[in-house]
């Protein structure tokens, strides 16, 4: 605390009211990741599990899946990673109006996600007569993806909201961690699409 | 880029243009003050009110429970009524009480011993809280429509609970008020991680925190971590019950052991999370009481991290009897008979703190030397059952209730009462009676052991759990009539605790400051504390921070003065705004959750039912909410002491 | 292997000291040899687990004793007598002692290996026949229902009589009392239809779950003839706690003669061809019964086993005129869509198969002796003894049966002379 009167350049990765100079809201992001973790590690589980033991009559994955259009999807995603990463970067430099040009593309990635998971859902469901209650496959796999889906929702939404609000002239460097987190959690969403791919999807290839 | 001082940081609420706010309640007292509190000390006490009001509850479904068992063949209750019972008396206790009032000791007492001001986000912790309300209300609604409380047992083994076997709604409710409690605590969780790690005060480093911050930390990891999987495992099975998905479905290949594994891989670490605070407050009690530092304090941590590590491998010995094959139950068992050592270091090191000091036998103290000796016997019936194939005689048996309840009771219990007991002075600046304590700890603890001693015989016995009856030739009757005696004595001891609680909250002997000669920084405040806590965030020296203060109090008054006066230059004490929106979210959250769990399926089809509009009209208020306390942001006003002690505000109520 | 011998010898002495130590402390309250008392055991696995809980027990009494001591001394030894002892200088400011911690740990763990040893032979011995006995067991197939047990016998076969009146072969099924062959291993392969059951005979073994969609099993053995109390030991729903069974061990000859009399198919009176005629009233000499009345009586209880073998005796007194029409009753009355009874033309598989019903020394999956009386209990107030039951929700309710006196008579007269 003896850093008070010490004037220096911001750094946004050092925060001296904390203990340890780590952001509190970065900290609880991370916390709340591991939490996460933890969820979708059950799911994901959920699903492996009922994969080794699939009851007769279970259809076959393969003849589901479409990987040319999840892997689309899938580096359609990462990019969207790469954007948010410029739009940190943008805002820790106190650069507005080029955090919201990568934030609105981040958003626009994840529309594009999005949209092509409701594809998906509507062709394994229309065409693929792959149902949430017709089978154990249905089932876990529905729940898993939807419920990444619904993180992603959640990353639009809050991205969105992040978009309008630093038009109202209260978002600025001082307040880069609050990009920082959602960043964060944008990242994570990311990487566990990246689990659920090579878990969900891939595994079913080898 | 242009050069920031750093002291931009601090003064966040310096900002260039107001936050976006519709209303920013300011109230003092009356309800509004309640409902929009961000103080951790009020929040502490509301969570502690709760717990003390539902554990009534438990405690009146726990009296019916035995009158119906004092004889065979009684028909004090029906096989449904008995049902919704236990269920509600095991999930009332564990998620309503236990957890609860070791979230008050958490929210109140934590944030004293590191020095800090609050926890990390203030609305966070009102919106754990009151979302924990919403839960149990949610939890508890069966009572009063005709679906009846929930009844398959507080960990409801699917396809128990799948809509084949449990028609109604008292299952949905079960889910959603758990799920809602799992959100709660998560939440608190989070806050209590960040709190203890980054808002520490000066000199304060991680092998200086008090014991019980300690435990508090590893509770909150235990959280986080755990609570994920049950939550999963009810989001499947409500998702079985909502939409016909197969998750637990046996017919379309479900497999009903995945609910176990998910629900115990949660279930075995809550246990921890029961324990462990319990297992701090004794680590502050004990200390204080013998007038000696905590004996191998760090091996007292880091037993204390390896039950938490520990606790993640053990979840199947509460599965020994599912035929999970040899070489799974060997590796469980060893686990389990591992887990023991940890949690024995921690006794000896209690017994070693005691050793050579100078006890004075106050009813703390006796509640957490009580503790010892209940938790020991817990404890090894637990070793007990870590042995596989004799656990097969014991696993679903009276022989467990009585394990559990003497780690629970005898243990948790005995040490949050002995936490109310101790900390109650600090809190209200009141004391309870030294007379009537003692009184409420001998019949607690003859009670306690009247009750569930004979129960150890009776599961030996072959005496099942969750049996409504049972006839007069199994030689149960005797045990079963001990164990209602006894627990109508535990029941008078818990009365008298509470009436001389209430007694003492109103009419109780003032306190004084550090009552009992503490060691921990909480103990330097004045009682009850002032709002902003510490009137100079306190810089720490030593483990047992304020025993090193009161041994060196010139040079610490010295260097108090010192910080004083930088604190004013920096625009004084820094205090958090009050909001509305945590409540209105977890309102939010209420209305939703009454949609899924309570309103029935709507007959006239289409989408817009009363079901989906009330669940959406929840949601909404929820979102909205949550949006609006994003917008007004964390923002608060400043406290400056006079020099006469008097407050005076400024910074604005934005 | 030292500790090995160690543990074995202690297994050994510690059954008398550790059961003198615990019965002494509440003797006269409590007795050790009730009907499902786990002290009592009577075949190897039992008995092997209960030679383990003794070691347990043994090992931590003795921890408690120790680490008790040093506790009650400590408190005893240091307490503040006075209050200028509570406020006096307090000692030094110690952290600790390594040697005395690492010492008490390696101490723990000590004692933890003495009871891991007989533990892991312990979990291989009770979960399956030992190999050399393997050829030898006997297999039968325990299936939970809410609220019953069925046990199928995969090896024996069954007559039965067929729509044309030729004697055909069937499936050899009986429920709630399992009979096995003494001094033989019976693996007992555990299934079950609806929720999660567990299978637990205290005085033979420990339990094992049936779960669905899982094949688990269990082994059991009996060392003499006897009669033992079994009980389901995992909540299944509204009546678990009266979903209970009775295991009966047989000597070789007396297995083979229950054997070939449950493989007959149903018994019938040879009756004088009386024109239907009209029941007796003796419904009026039945008892009444409050809720969750016991269902045994004390004479019953002393001797079990020998009430088991007289229930195999016909009755005297039988109404062959009434038991005809408790046969009709039974198919009128929707009886036979759920419950099977061979030779009859019954074939229901819902319930309980009732072709010896008669024979068995208790109904309603072991909770009520077989008697008149508590036959007609049953039949007459199913709820009453089984709350939820599934012969009172989807068969008297949802078929809106009715039973008048008469008809219950007769009922009673037929299920009781199913032998």
């Amino acid at each position: 605390m003896s850093s008070h009167a010490a004037a220096a350049t911001l750094d946004p990765h050092d925060d001296p009211t904390t203990t340890t100079g780590i952001p509190n809201k970065k900290l609880l992001m991370w916390a709340f990741l591991a939490s996460d973790c933890m969820f979708f590690g059950c799911l994901i589980s959920t699903h492996l599990i009922y994969r080794l033991h699939p009851p007769p009559g279970t259809p076959s994955a393969r003849q589901v899946f479409s990987i040319e259009l999840t892997s689309f999807s899938t580096f359609i995603l990462l990019m969207s990673s790469l954007m948010m990463a410029l739009a940190v970067n943008a805002i820790q430099k106190g650069n507005l109006k080029s955090m919201r040009w990568s934030l609105l593309t981040t958003i626009f990635f994840g529309l594009i996600f999005l949209g092509c998971q409701v594809y998906e859902f509507r062709n394994f469901v229309f065409e693929k007569h792959l149902t949430i209650t017709n089978s154990i496959l249905g089932t876990t796999f529905f729940t898993l993806t939807g419920t990444h889906g619904l993180h992603v929702l959640i990353g639009v939404i809050w991205l969105t909201a992040m978009l309008i609000y630093s038009f109202t002239g209260r978002l600025t460097e001082k307040q880069s961690i609050d990009v920082e987190s959602m960043g964060l959690y944008w990242h994570f969403v990311d990487i566990v699409w990246i689990v659920i791919f090579t878990a969900v999807y891939l595994l079913e290839y080898i | 880029m242009e050069a920031l001082a750093k002291t931009d940081f601090i003064a966040k609420d310096d900002q260039p243009a107001k936050p976006l706010v519709l209303w920013r309640p300011t109230a003092k007292t009356g309800l509004i003050s309640w409902l929009t509190t961000v103080d951790h000390k009020r929040i502490g006490f509301l969570y502690g009110l709760s717990a003390l009001f539902f554990f009534i509850f438990g405690g009146l479904e726990a009296l019916a429970i035995r009158l119906q068992l004092a004889v065979p063949n009684n028909t004090f209750l029906t096989s449904a009524q008995y049902s919704e019972m236990f269920t509600m008396h095991g999930t009332t206790m564990i998620f309503l009480v236990v957890m609860p009032m070791g979230a008050a000791f958490f929210n109140f007492i934590m944030p004293l011993q590191i020095g800090a001001r609050d926890v990390a986000f203030p609305r966070l912790n009102a919106f754990s809280f009151w979302t924990f309300v919403v839960g149990a209300i949610v939890l508890n609604i069966g009572w009063f429509t005709k679906d009846g409380a929930p009844d398959a047992g507080w960990f409801g083994y699917a396809p128990l609970t799948t809509r084949t076997f449990s028609p109604t709604h008292a299952i949905d409710m079960w889910v959603m008020g758990l799920q809602l409690l799992g959100v709660a605590s998560i939440a608190a969780a989070l806050n209590f991680i960040v709190t203890i790690i980054n808002m520490r005060a000066p000199g304060m480093t991680m092998m200086r925190l008090p014991v019980f911050t300690w435990m508090t930390l590893f509770t909150s990891f235990l959280i986080v971590l755990s609570f994920p999987a049950i939550t999963i495992a009810l989001i499947e099975i409500m998702m079985d019950r909502l939409f016909g998905t197969n998750f637990f479905e046996v017919s379309s290949g479900g497999l009903p052991i995945l609910w176990q594994h998910l629900f115990w891989i949660f279930g075995h670490p809550e246990v921890y999370i029961l324990i462990l605070p319990a297992m701090g407050i004794i680590s502050e009690i004990l200390p204080t009481f013998s007038r000696k530092p905590l004996f191998g304090y760090p091996i007292v941590v880091f037993s204390g991290a390896s039950i938490g590590f520990l606790g993640f491998g053990v979840w199947s010995h509460h599965m020994f009897t599912t035929g999970m094959g040899t070489t799974a139950t060997a590796a469980f068992s060893m686990m389990t008979m591992a887990i023991a050592v940890p949690t024995g270091v921690k006794i000896f090191n209690w017994i070693g703190t005691l050793w050579g000091g100078h006890i004075t036998m106050r009813t703390p103290m006796m509640f957490a030397i009580g503790f010892l000796w209940m938790f020991m016997l817990g404890g090894l019936s637990g070793i007990m059952h870590s042995a596989a194939p004799a656990d097969a005689q014991q696993h679903g048996s009276y022989f467990i209730v009585a394990h559990f309840h003497y780690v629970l009771i005898g243990g948790s219990l005995f040490a949050l009462f002995a936490g109310i007991q101790y900390w109650f002075p600090l809190m209200f600046g009141r004391m309870i009676s030294e007379f009537w304590g003692k009184v409420t700890f001998w019949l607690v603890f003859v009670g306690f052991n009247v009750t569930f001693f004979p129960m150890h015989f009776l599961g030996l016995e072959g005496m099942p759990r969750r049996t409504f009856t049972y006839d007069a030739n199994m030689g149960w009757a005797t045990g079963n009539l001990f164990a209602t005696i006894g627990a109508f004595i535990l029941a008078i001891g818990v009365a008298t605790f509470f009436i001389s609680m209430i007694y003492a909250f109103f009419k109780g002997e003032r306190a004084h400051k550090d009552q009992w000669d503490g060691r921990t920084l909480e103990w330097s405040l004045p009682v009850p504390p002032p709002e902003y806590n510490f009137a100079v965030i306190p810089t720490v020296h030593a483990r047992d921070g304020w025993w090193y203060a009161k041994k060196h109090a010139s040079e610490i008054a010295k260097e108090t003065a010192e910080h004083a006066k930088e604190d004013e230059a920096h625009g004084g004490i820094h205090m958090p705004n009050q909001s509305i929106y945590p409540f209105l979210a977890s309102v939010g959250i209420l209305i939703g959750a009454i949609g899924v769990a309570v309103v029935d399926h709507d007959p006239s089809p289409g989408f817009w039912g009363t079901k989906v509009a009330i669940t959406i009209l929840g949601g909404a208020i929820m979102f909205v909410s949550v949006l609006l306390w994003a917008c007004e942001g964390a923002d608060g006003f400043h406290i400056h002491l006079n020099a006469d002690g008097s407050v005076r505000e400024d910074g604005g109520h934005h | 292997m030292r500790l090995h011998t160690f543990a074995s010898l202690l297994t050994k002495s510690a059954r008398f000291p550790a059961l003198l130590g615990l019965a002494t402390m509440l003797s006269g309250c409590f007795w050790f040899d009730g009907p499902q008392s786990t002290f009592d055991p009577h075949g190897p696995v039992a008995r092997h687990q209960m030679d383990l809980f003794y070691v347990t027990c043994w090992v931590c009494l003795v921890i408690f004793m120790a680490v008790g001591a040093v506790l009650a001394y400590t408190n005893f030894k240091f307490l503040a007598r006075s209050d200028a002892d509570a406020h006096a200088e307090p000692p030094e400011e110690a952290h600790g002692n390594p040697l005395v911690e690492v010492s008490l740990i390696g101490a723990s763990v000590l004692a933890l290996v003495i009871i891991a040893i007989p533990t892991l032979k312990g979990i291989w011995y009770s979960y399956d026949v030992p190999a050399d006995e393997k050829a030898n067991a006997y297999v039968v197939t325990a299936t939970g229902y809410q609220w019953w047990f069925k046990f199928d016998y995969p090896n024996e076969v069954a007559k039965t009589v067929d729509a044309s009146g030729k004697t055909v072969n069937a499936a050899f099924s009986t429920a709630n009392e399992l009979v096995i062959p003494v001094g033989r291993p019976v693996e007992i392969n555990l299934r079950t239809l609806d929720v999660i059951h567990s299978f637990w005979i205290p005085k033979l073994a420990g339990k094992v779950d049936m779960m669905p969609n899982r094949a688990n099993h269990l082994w059991i053995e009996a060392d003499k003839a006897g009669y033992f109390w079994g009980q389901c030991a995992e909540f299944c729903g509204e009546s678990h706690a009266v979903m209970r069974f009775r295991v009966i061990a047989l000597g070789p000859r007396e297995f083979n003669d229950w054997l070939s009399n449950q493989a007959e198919p149903a018994r019938h009176l040879e009756a004088p061809v009386a024109d239907e005629a009209k029941p007796k009233a003796q419904f009026a000499s039945y008892r009444t019964f409050k809720r969750n009345e016991a269902g045994t009586t004390e004479a019953f209880d002393a001797d079990p086993l020998a009430g088991w073998r007289k229930q195999q005796q016909p009755s005297p007194g039988e109404d062959a005129a009434l038991v005809a029409t408790g046969r009709k009753l039974f198919a009128s009355k929707t009886c036979s869509s759920c419950h099977t009874v061979r030779g009859d033309g019954y074939i229901g598989v819902v319930g309980p198969e009732l072709t010896h019903v008669g024979a068995r020394s208790t109904i309603a999956a072991g909770l009520l002796e077989n008697n008149r009386d508590e036959v007609h209990r049953w039949i007459h107030a199913p709820n009453e003894v089984k709350p939820g039951n599934k012969m009172w929700v989807s068969g008297y309710l949802a078929n809106q049966i009715k039973l008048t006196p008469e008809d219950e008579n007769a009922l009673v007269a037929y299920l009781q002379s199913l032998k």
